[in-house]
């Protein structure tokens, strides 16, 4: 099956005839979206900030993370679904788009790296003594802040 | 000098032109600007939830709020900035567009809401810096401050639809 039948039986489909004819559809699920980005943003940065040794820091990095990581899972799912919901709007405009397919390789990139260097610290037995903002985490939270926004700047570019 | 003769020599400056006729500036000033509304949503909505009574990373209100502002306005300077350069390269035309006054003017009582905050509970926030739940002028000002923030958002994204 190639990419132009799949995109034109998505455009065909009742669901993204429907998305297309209810104008208001599109830009009420692209505000979602934004505050969504928001809200992952926010808790990954203030998160990052904490592992970077930056923000928090009389607070134990275990505790900042845990309060703010299912936020970003739950931020997370709302943007796939908003984001699924455009792209079943508009298959056309966005499955042909290299900038969306980056955009795609880098969100899933930059969760696994959020998740990987949080994952010790939302280990029930994680131990006191991993409080301390080595290196490698301080470098890898700044490169995770820095991917999230070159995958909020791809999120523009789709539309150009 | 009236307003059409202001908005027109705003346009007509180098700065806008430039951002007119390149075809990537608009969209990285549009970027940057995402970038500080979600650093400002964010941040804003973390506080916003403790003056509702949710725990954040720490207890205390008014350390998290000393603690978190700062970021909250230097994310808000760079909307101001990105946005202001956006409405230059078009501002005979935005100024026609109904959405975005009704953003300013959300954006206005946004900033209303917090500064009645800051000039009211907030002076007496000794009382309730540690305990919840947070008395309710707090609460108030947190939920609404959610709330026209979501709008402003929504508004933003509706400009370029009309």
């Amino acid at each position: 099956m190639s990419s132009e039948l799949i995109i034109a039986w998505i455009y065909a489909s009742p669901v993204s005839t429907a998305i297309r004819d209810m104008f208001w559809v599109v830009p009420t699920v692209q505000s979602v979206h934004i505050i969504a980005i928001a809200v992952i943003f926010g808790a990954a940065v203030i998160s990052d900030l904490r592992l970077a040794g930056v923000l928090a820091t009389d607070e134990p990095m275990r505790s900042v993370i845990r309060r703010y990581f299912p936020w970003m899972r739950a931020a997370l799912i709302v943007l796939l679904l908003s984001g699924l919901v455009m792209v079943i709007g508009e298959p056309d405009r966005v499955l042909v788009n290299t900038t969306f397919w980056l955009k795609m390789c880098l969100v899933v990139a930059v969760f696994t790296l959020a998740w990987s260097i949080r994952r010790p610290l939302l280990r029930p037995a994680a131990r006191a003594q991993g409080d301390d903002e080595k290196p490698p985490i301080r470098a890898l939270a700044w490169l995770s802040i820095a991917l999230w926004c070159v995958v909020i700047f791809c999120g523009r570019w789709i539309a150009y | 000098m009236d307003i059409q003769s202001i908005l027109q020599a705003l346009e007509d400056t180098t700065v806008a032109a430039w951002i007119r006729e390149s075809g990537s500036i608009f969209p990285n000033l549009e970027s940057v600007h995402v970038i500080g509304i979600a650093l400002v949503f964010g941040t804003i909505a973390v506080v916003d939830l403790r003056l509702l009574g949710i725990a954040s990373h720490r207890r205390s209100a008014l350390r998290l709020i000393q603690e978190l502002l700062p970021y909250t306005w230097v994310a808000f300077s760079a909307c101001v900035i990105t946005g202001l350069l956006m409405f230059a390269s078009n501002a005979t035309t935005y100024a026609q567009n109904s959405v975005f006054w009704w953003k300013m003017g959300l954006l206005s009582l946004a900033g209303i809401n917090m500064g009645i905050f800051h000039l009211g509970a907030y002076r007496r926030i000794d009382e309730w810096d540690t305990t919840l739940p947070p008395p309710s002028q707090a609460r108030v000002a947190g939920f609404c401050s959610l709330a026209l923030w979501a709008c402003v958002i929504g508004l933003g994204r509706w400009i370029g639809f009309v």
